[in-house]
Order: structure tokens, then C-alpha cells, then sequence
């Protein structure tokens, strides 16, 4: 028995098992809920590598699995990514719908969660991105179901992530003739260059932007929620493990300046984007892209960054939860998502509102909201380096909470219409008011936030 | 292999990679897409054992079919939906691809020194077959080309990645991913018309 099979192959059999019951939906969940918090629990109590008894047998999990000559290594410090992973997929299937959203979402986002662990647990890394071209196979799927056609953005995700998959695969060829010819100065920044295109593509820095505000519009707000959430964590843990095992910091390697420049324009991108944008969607868009620029400017930080990196991706499922959840159920009473249409939202269904306000200005990183101490953090941190990068964190933030003011202006127009229909199923809305208790306690109490996230740097670094 | 039979295979490379680009007809793109993949194995096959390139041909013909069978099955409306526009759109499509093949024959000295254990040959496939798959995805929004283009590109890297490695669990993954790409066109060409009941 191996790490490996417990949590990828595992996993990846009950989500072929769960495709014949798409129909028992209701099922589906409870049942996926359940799977995923067993597999929490299992990577927080498994011992790795080390002997214990079950039942009447003893017992020694291994930490790697041999596939054609390659390992899939999940060691005692991975533990922490697996926790992580598994409890943000059992975080979605807690609040998902399955009125609202299709029954596929179920299985197709276990295996999602199992190939961004894969691309993670494989040894040489760079396999990794071929897991990253089946988990954009995966996403494309999820994001066009039956009776629609697939939209533009989810065809242009796909076509980034194949060509991110092609350049991360031939920078890391170009990587190991550096090995053997060291010193090549031109070499080195060739493949840099190349790795650099190759990760644009997969975390969709500049310019290769475009396909989060398209998927934002025209998709399903829970679904691109889901999406943005796991998908980037996923891209962001490969970055990092491939760039640690890959020797790139090592050789005198400057890694933090264009790390900042990249984070500095998301950012900006996203300030600008949350302040002009007419959609809803597309202004979750903004959130997101805006949060990819935080997490370049915390991985620039390195060793330091990492506690504050995972202090985000908490806060951003939690937020970005509630956001998807209210909006998914607001879409039901709307004609469409543009901004115009939501006039007055907060009067006829003002606590699906209050999830899509708080959601929203977690994000933005208003005070007194869970976002805001985090954000605060990565300022102290980044107060060392050039005025530039503040200034862009502090107006990127204006920006945002620009976006905001207006979302709220608009959802709390007085257009003199009463309440039509009653929005959400009770368990929704309950979810609703808990995640927005949620989000405003852990703003008064971030030290929790903190320890969660210096646990699992502490326990990934360790490794 | 007989660097004239090479010659051969890049040629026909660069013609099925033209004539998918140009055809507006889906059988015949799925036609032009499994020669081409013949064209894949025979360039593969110089730096592999055949019976490890054969790989690529069998996955290759497999997405073939994957693709031409659900054509079979969509309904008459949309399969007689032409692809592109008419003859302005031929002309212009060509003349992007012949640049395309010009400019690439132009970087071929650049290329053979990062592919050192490859045939001129070899490089001039791969990199006409990436050049020409980026067009099609540069040039389209329909759904079934912009999974020929990336069958395309990833045929072409396949080329230029066999010079320089050759994995077993490589071959598989990228073999899986060409099938996975045919059935996700699969499933995209069908998407509209499935129940909305899953």
C-alpha cells in the first residue's frame, strides 16, 4: 500500500464509479462530501512511511508508487497538499446545488483534484504539465454542458493550456542541457524565456489574460468559481514544486523581479477590469485576476510568502464560495448577469446581496473583512522592495473596492419593485449567512487564518 | 531511413497540415488528419524503434476515428454546416500557410542547433506542423478546428520531442492526451445536441 494509491488512484476509481449515478445527484453529494472529508482526515492521521497497526494487521504506507519508470511521491510533508486539496473540494461539494448545478460537477471535479495532486506528486515534475493538459480536458467538460455550446473562452482556455503543457516540457529538456553544459548564460535565459511563456499559459498572465473574463461571462458562476479556485491553487503548487526541484533558483537566477513585474500588471489588470466591467461575471473575473497577482507578489517573497500565500487560498475559497453560491442563485431570478439587470437585487433578495457584497469586498480587501489582514501582510512583507510594487498593490486594491462601490450602488437602487419570487433553497441561504459570519469573524480573528496556513507552509517546506 | 523518403514524409506533412487549414469539408480534414499522423509515425520512427513509434500511428488513427464517427452521428443540419468562408477565404488561407512553410524552411538552420540528434528533415516536419496548427487555432472559433489545430501542434512537438527523449510513460501520456482531445471534440460537436439531463 502506497500514499499514491490512497489518494490518486483511489480517488480517480470512485470518480469513474460515481459517472453512472449522475442521476441520483442528492446522493452524489453527500456521498462525495463524504469521500473527500475521509480523504482530509486520512492525510491529516496516516502515518507516511512509518509502521501502525489496523485492525489485526500492520501496516507500512508507502510514500511513492512506480509507474513506467517513473515515482509518484506523496511523503509525510506533502501531507499538507493533499489536507488542503481535498478540503477545498469537499468545501465546494458542501455548498453545491445540485438543483443549480449540473450532476457531472460531482466526479468531474474529483478527478480535476486528483490530476492538479498528480501533476504535483510526479517525479521528474515536468510530467506534471501533461497532467495539466488533462486537467484542462477535464475543465473544458465541466464548463460546457449538455444542450449548450461550448463558448469561446473555454476553447481559448484549452488551447493556452496545450501550449503551456508543450513550452514547460521543452524549457525543462532545455533545463537538463544546462546541466551538462553549465555556465551557458545564453542557454539559461533561452529556457528561462521559454519556462516563462510556459507558465503564462498555464497561470494566464499577460497577455495571455483573455480567457478568465470570457469563461467569467458566459458560464456558469459556480462552476467558473470552482474553476478559479482549484485550478489556480493546482497551477500555483506546480510552479512552486517545479521550480524548487528543478534547480531554477539555483545559478544566480533572478526569479523576483519579473515574478513582481508579472504580479504588479495582474493586479493593475484586475483593479482596472473590477472598475469598468458592466457584468457580473466578468468582475468576478477581476477578483481572480487581481488574486493571481497577490500570489505572484507573495511567491516573490519565497520562503516568507508561502504562510501568506495559503492564508489566501483559504480566504479565496471561503469568498469566492459565497460569491459563486450567491450569484448562482441570483442568476435564477435575473434576466442575465449584467450589472444594469441587478438593479435593486438587495431589496428584493437581500440576503442572496449580502453574499455577493461580502464575497466581493473579502476579495477587494476591505477592513473588518478576512481578506483585509492577509492583504495587509503581503504590504508589510513586500515594504523592502521598490515603491512600485506597493503603489501597484494599494491602487490595485482602489480599484477593486471601486468595482464594489459600484456593485453595491447598483444592487441597492431603489427601482420601486417588490419582492417577486423568493430566491435560493433554505440550505443555501443558511450557507449564506454562515459563510458571511464566517468571513466577518475571521477578519476580527485572523491569528486562525495564520496558523492554518504556517501549518501547512511549515509541513510542505519541511519536506 | 532514406533521407529521400523523409524528404517524403515532411512533404505530406506540410500538405495535410495545408489541406486541413484549407478543406472545408469534416470528413475530408479527418481524412488529411490520419495520413498526416502516418507522416508522424514515419519522422518519429527514425528516432524510435518502430514499435514505439507505431504508438503515435495507432493513437493518432484512433482520434481519427473518434473524430470522423461522431460526424456520422450528428444530425444533417450541422453536419452539412460548411467550415470557413468560400473562395477569398481559400486564397487567403494558403497564402498563410505557404508563409508559414517559407518562413519555417528559413529557421531551419536555427532549429538543427536545438534539436542536435535530429534530421533536417525532422525539424522541417515538426516545425510546419506547429506553425500550421497555430494558424489553425490563430485562424478559427469552431470547436472541431481548434481541436484539429491542437491535434496538429501536438503532433508536431511530438516529432521534435522524440529527438530528444524517449519515455515510456511520455509516449503513453501524450498518446492518451491525442485521444483525449478527439474525444472532448466528441463531445464538444455533441454538447448542443445532448439532453440537458446529466
Amino acid at each position: 500500500m502506497s500514499t499514491p494509491i490512497i489518494w490518486i488512484l483511489l480517488p480517480l476509481l470512485v470518480a469513474g464509479l460515481e459517472l453512472p449515478l449522475l442521476r441520483y445527484s442528492r446522493i452524489l453529494k453527500w456521498g462525495g462530501s463524504a469521500f473527500s472529508l475521509s480523504l482530509v482526515l486520512s492525510a491529516l492521521v496516516l502515518p507516511v512511511s512509518e509502521s501502525f497497526h489496523l485492525l489485526f494487521w500492520e501496516v507500512r504506507l508507502a510514500d511513492q508508487l512506480l509507474i513506467f519508470g517513473r515515482r509518484f511521491i506523496l511523503s509525510a510533508g506533502d501531507r499538507s497538499v493533499v489536507a488542503l486539496l481535498f478540503f477545498l473540494h469537499f468545501f465546494w461539494l458542501l455548498i453545491y446545488n445540485p438543483k443549480n448545478v449540473p450532476a457531472y460537477f460531482v466526479p468531474f471535479s474529483l478527478a480535476g483534484v486528483v490530476l492538479i495532486l498528480t501533476a504535483y506528486a510526479v517525479d521528474p515534475i515536468f510530467y506534471g504539465a501533461l497532467f495539466f493538459a488533462f486537467l484542462a480536458l477535464i475543465n473544458v467538460v465541466l464548463l460546457s454542458p449538455p444542450g449548450k455550446e461550448p463558448t469561446p473562452g473555454v476553447l481559448r482556455l484549452l488551447i493556452y493550456q496545450i501550449l503551456g503543457m508543450l513550452f514547460i516540457l521543452f524549457a525543462a529538456w532545455l533545463a537538463s542541457w544546462i546541466d551538462l553544459n553549465r555556465g551557458d548564460q545564453l542557454m539559461s535565459s533561452r529556457s528561462l524565456l521559454i519556462l516563462a511563456l510556459g507558465f503564462s499559459f498555464l497561470l494566464a498572465i499577460f497577455p495571455f489574460i483573455s480567457w478568465i473574463p470570457m469563461v467569467g461571462e458566459r458560464n456558469h458562476p459556480f462552476l467558473v468559481g470552482y474553476l478559479f479556485n482549484t485550478y489556480f491553487l493546482g497551477a500555483f503548487l506546480f510552479g512552486s514544486r517545479f521550480i524548487t526541484e528543478g534547480g531554477w533558483l539555483t545559478g544566480g537566477i533572478n526569479l523576483q523581479t519579473p515574478l513582481q513585474i508579472a504580479g504588479v500588471l495582474m493586479l493593475g489588470f484586475g483593479g482596472v477590469l473590477a472598475v469598468y466591467s458592466r457584468h457580473l461575471g466578468r468582475i468576478s473575473s477581476a477578483l481572480i485576476i487581481a488574486e493571481i497577482g497577490r500570489s505572484l507578489l507573495a511567491f516573490s517573497l519565497f520562503l516568507g510568502g508561502f504562510p501568506i500565500y495559503f492564508a489566501m487560498v483559504v480566504i479565496q475559497a471561503l469568498a469566492l464560495g459565497v460569491w459563486s453560491l450567491a450569484l448562482s442563485n441570483l442568476q435564477n431570478g435575473l434576466a442575465d448577469l449584467e450589472l444594469g439587470s441587478a438593479a435593486g437585487a438587495a431589496h428584493q433578495w437581500p440576503l442572496i446581496s449580502s453574499g455577493l457584497v461580502v464575497g466581493y469586498f473579502t476579495l477587494a480587501g476591505l477592513p473588518f473583512l478576512a481578506g483585509f489582514p492577509i492583504y495587509l501582510s503581503l504590504g508589510s512583507a513586500l515594504k523592502l522592495y521598490p515603491g512600485w510594487i506597493n503603489g501597484a498593490l494599494v491602487l490595485g486594491t482602489l480599484g477593486l473596492l471601486i468595482g464594489g462601490l459600484r456593485i453595491l450602488g447598483v444592487l441597492l437602487e431603489d427601482t420601486g419593485s417588490e419582492p417577486s419570487l423568493i430566491l435560493g433553497e433554505r440550505f443555501d441561504r443558511g450557507l449564506i449567512i454562515a459563510l458571511n459570519g464566517l468571513l466577518v469573524l475571521l477578519g476580527l480573528f485572523p491569528q486562525f487564518v495564520y496558523l492554518i496556513a504556517r501549518v501547512i507552509s511549515h509541513l510542505m517546506l519541511g519536506s | 531511413m532514406a533521407p529521400l523518403l523523409q524528404s517524403l514524409l515532411a512533404g505530406i506533412l506540410f500538405i495535410c497540415g495545408t489541406g486541413i487549414l484549407m478543406t472545408t469539408n469534416r470528413r475530408w480534414m479527418t481524412g488529411m488528419l490520419a495520413l498526416q499522423y502516418m507522416g508522424v509515425f514515419g519522422l518519429v520512427g527514425v528516432s524510435w524503434p518502430l514499435e514505439i513509434a507505431v504508438v503515435k500511428l495507432v493513437a493518432g488513427w484512433m482520434a481519427a476515428a473518434v473524430l470522423f464517427l461522431t460526424y456520422q452521428s450528428l444530425p444533417d443540419s450541422r453536419n452539412r454546416q460548411r467550415l470557413t468562408a468560400g473562395s477569398e477565404g481559400y486564397l487567403f488561407m494558403g497564402f498563410a500557410a505557404l508563409l508559414i512553410g517559407l518562413s519555417m524552411y528559413s529557421l531551419l538552420p536555427v532549429a538543427l542547433r536545438w534539436f542536435l540528434g535530429a534530421t533536417p528533415q525532422q525539424v522541417l516536419g515538426g516545425v510546419w506542423l506547429l506553425g500550421l496548427g497555430t494558424l489553425q487555432l490563430s485562424f478559427s472559433r469552431e470547436d472541431i478546428r481548434i481541436i484539429t489545430g491542437l491535434l496538429t501542434v501536438v503532433s508536431g512537438f511530438e516529432i521534435l520531442y522524440a529527438t530528444l527523449e524517449a519515455s515510456v510513460l511520455m509516449t503513453g501520456l501524450l498518446a492518451m492526451l491525442n485521444i483525449g482531445l478527439a474525444f472532448l471534440g466528441a463531445y464538444l460537436q455533441m454538447a448542443a445536441n445532448l439532453e440537458d439531463r446529466l
